[in-house]
């Protein structure tokens, strides 16, 4: 905020006010276990599974819709929640909540490799905000140029600083957001809370044996009710799995039991074992990529397949998949800006994948995996035949 | 993972036209299909651009990814990169009027219009009672008086198409 009071022209306080409130409530709408919650949502259809729409509902209308609207000025919660979901004006102010440098990305990159003990991603955050200046980037939809923005971008003496903030934050997702035993975890995790939700839909809530005003039977009953949303966490979800292992349903059961013993589901690394069997010298040829792409794409489908024509009650064969992007260059679409922008000695705009050998050599780390039962060997034998039959 | 609809892609693509410019024009055209009951196969949701589903963008990608459908990247003048979708001429041609007349028009239409049409279109079935002033707050950098014009004579174009569930008179009057 310090570089936008230095660099924008003129007084916007209200702006800084806006932004300043932005960052701090912007995720409040988060479900317990974060985005493991946000992929229940999807399968269910739930709304309010997906923090940004929940967010945004508790920060419009609810306690804190009365706070930033009584004790700051009428209107301010919606000026708030608009900075958020990147809509209504756009000012450089959007760029601290939403953009390559924005301060929850700045923040987490920091706080995530403390918190797990990961040496590696460190950034230089103190060049970085002194090297941070302001520029207008085009934007567009598709093939059509909507305008410009204002936005951050890098000063030519911070080119190393940012090109080590690109690769950081993509090696904390191979490292740390992608890692096996914790994608593991939250795979059942999902599981338990799609079927839990299931039964009591399917009006059999007795079945979970959690109490019938249980948050999470509520939440089941009541998915569009912000109250009911709003009483589930992290906590509510540990307590209920002691229950749950009693559940006269099988997944439950057993997955809740497995969740609060850590005994996980083994992962088998399909990408892995198909790039070996067709690059195991890890070329990078082309033909060799769109194969293993193809018999990734091919095998996750066939397992699928495989697991959706069984009738066990519990699953046996769980497929993850998941990719990120080290860097989208080539500016922004639909107004969006998530590129970085380098000032070059000359006073040019060029993008950092122009300017960096080192970014534009990046490519993007994609995992296909399958989870399963660890003393159920005929899964992992069926799993090893696909592929098999796949690279045959 | 979202269910992985190939086959499905590859007839809104046919249905346009075979052809279709942009990853945001694939999406409002695979909404204004599932809007007017042309089509059930994929679920939007809200995103910072309008109506939007995940299993539309991961099936056209697996799509092209199996040569079911060909999608080619290109740059802008300004530097970013848009995807064009084709299906080859051996595909059979549309099948039902509806979805061929709808989806062609979509497709010619200029891009940040038919977003603004299809987030109007969106927000209305939200249930919010001015959905045009409800997308103008939302996207203020995309409207102008002529683009909502031009949106709005889209919708009321849209709408000659016989459809199951009509686009409501009250968003292009």
């Amino acid at each position: 905020m310090k570089t936008v009071r230095e660099k924008a022209p003129a007084d916007q306080k209200s702006r800084e006010n806006i932004a300043l409130a932005a960052a701090m409530v912007h995720d409040v709408g988060h479900g317990p276990f974060s985005h493991a919650f946000e992929t229940v949502g999807k399968r269910l259809g739930l709304k309010l599974a997906d923090h940004e729409v929940m967010s945004d509902e508790l920060i419009r209308n609810g306690e804190i819709a009365d706070i930033l609207n009584n004790d700051i000025m009428p209107g301010f919660a919606s000026n708030v929640a608009n900075m958020i979901k990147k809509e209504g004006k756009i000012t450089l102010h959007n760029s601290v909540v939403s953009s390559q440098f924005d301060a929850d990305r700045l923040d987490y990159m920091q706080r995530d490799r403390l918190m797990t003990g990961s040496k590696h991603s460190a950034i230089d955050l103190t060049w970085l905000l002194a090297n941070l200046d302001i520029g207008e980037v085009t934007t567009g939809i598709d093939d059509t140029e909507v305008g410009t923005i204002p936005t951050f971008v890098i000063g030519p003496k911070a080119i190393q600083a940012a090109e080590a903030y690109v690769i950081g934050l993509f090696q904390l997702y191979p490292t740390i957001y992608f890692h096996k035993t914790t994608r593991g975890a939250e795979k059942l995790f999902a599981e338990i809370l799609v079927r839990l939700v299931q039964l009591v839909q399917d009006g059999d809530s007795k079945r979970t044996e959690l109490p019938s005003r249980h948050p999470l039977i509520r939440f089941a009953e009541e998915p569009e009710s912000l109250e009911t949303a709003l009483a589930l966490d992290d906590t509510v979800v540990w307590g209920a799995l002691q229950l749950l292992r009693d559940s006269g349903d099988a997944l439950l059961a057993s997955f809740a039991d497995r969740l609060l013993n850590r005994k996980l589901f083994k992962c088998y690394d399909i990408r892995a074992d198909i790039a070996h069997r067709y690059d195991p010298r890890s070329t990078g040829d082309p033909q060799n990529i769109e194969k293993i792409e193809k018999s990734c794409a091919s095998v996750m489908i066939k397992l699928q397949e495989w697991q959706g024509n069984k009738e066990e009650a519990v699953p046996r064969i769980i497929v993850d998949v998941a990719e990120r992007e080290p860097y989208k260059a080539g500016g922004s679409t639909n107004g969006h800006n998530e590129q970085i922008n380098v000032r070059t000695d000359g006073g040019e705009l060029i993008d950092i994948q122009q300017r960096s050998e080192i970014v534009r050599s990046l490519s993007a780390y994609k995992l296909t995996r399958a989870y399963y039962d660890p003393d159920d060997n005929e899964a992992c034998e069926i799993i090893a035949h696909v592929i098999k039959g796949e690279i045959n | 993972m979202s269910d992985i609809k190939i086959d499905k892609v590859v007839d809104i693509i046919n249905d346009a036209g075979k052809k279709i410019v942009g990853r945001t024009r694939l999406q409002k055209i695979a909404y204004l299909l599932t809007a007017t009951g042309l089509d059930d196969n994929f679920t939007f949701i809200y995103k910072h651009y309008g109506p939007f589903s995940e299993g539309l963008a991961a099936s056209a990608e697996f799509g092209a990814l199996f040569g079911k459908l060909n999608e080619t990247k290109a740059q802008t003048q300004w530097g970013a990169t848009y995807s064009t979708y084709t299906v080859d001429d051996d595909v059979p041609s549309a099948e039902d009027p509806s979805r061929h007349t709808l989806a062609s028009i979509a497709a010619a239409s200029d891009s940040i219009e038919l977003e603004l049409a299809a987030t109007a279109l969106f927000l209305f079935s939200e249930g919010y009672s001015d959905p045009w002033e409800e997308t103008s707050q939302r996207k203020p950098e995309k409207v102008t008086q002529t683009r909502i014009k031009n949106a709005k004579a889209l919708l009321k174009e849209l709408s000659k198409v016989p459809v199951p569930n009509s686009i409501p008179a009250n968003l292009f009057s």
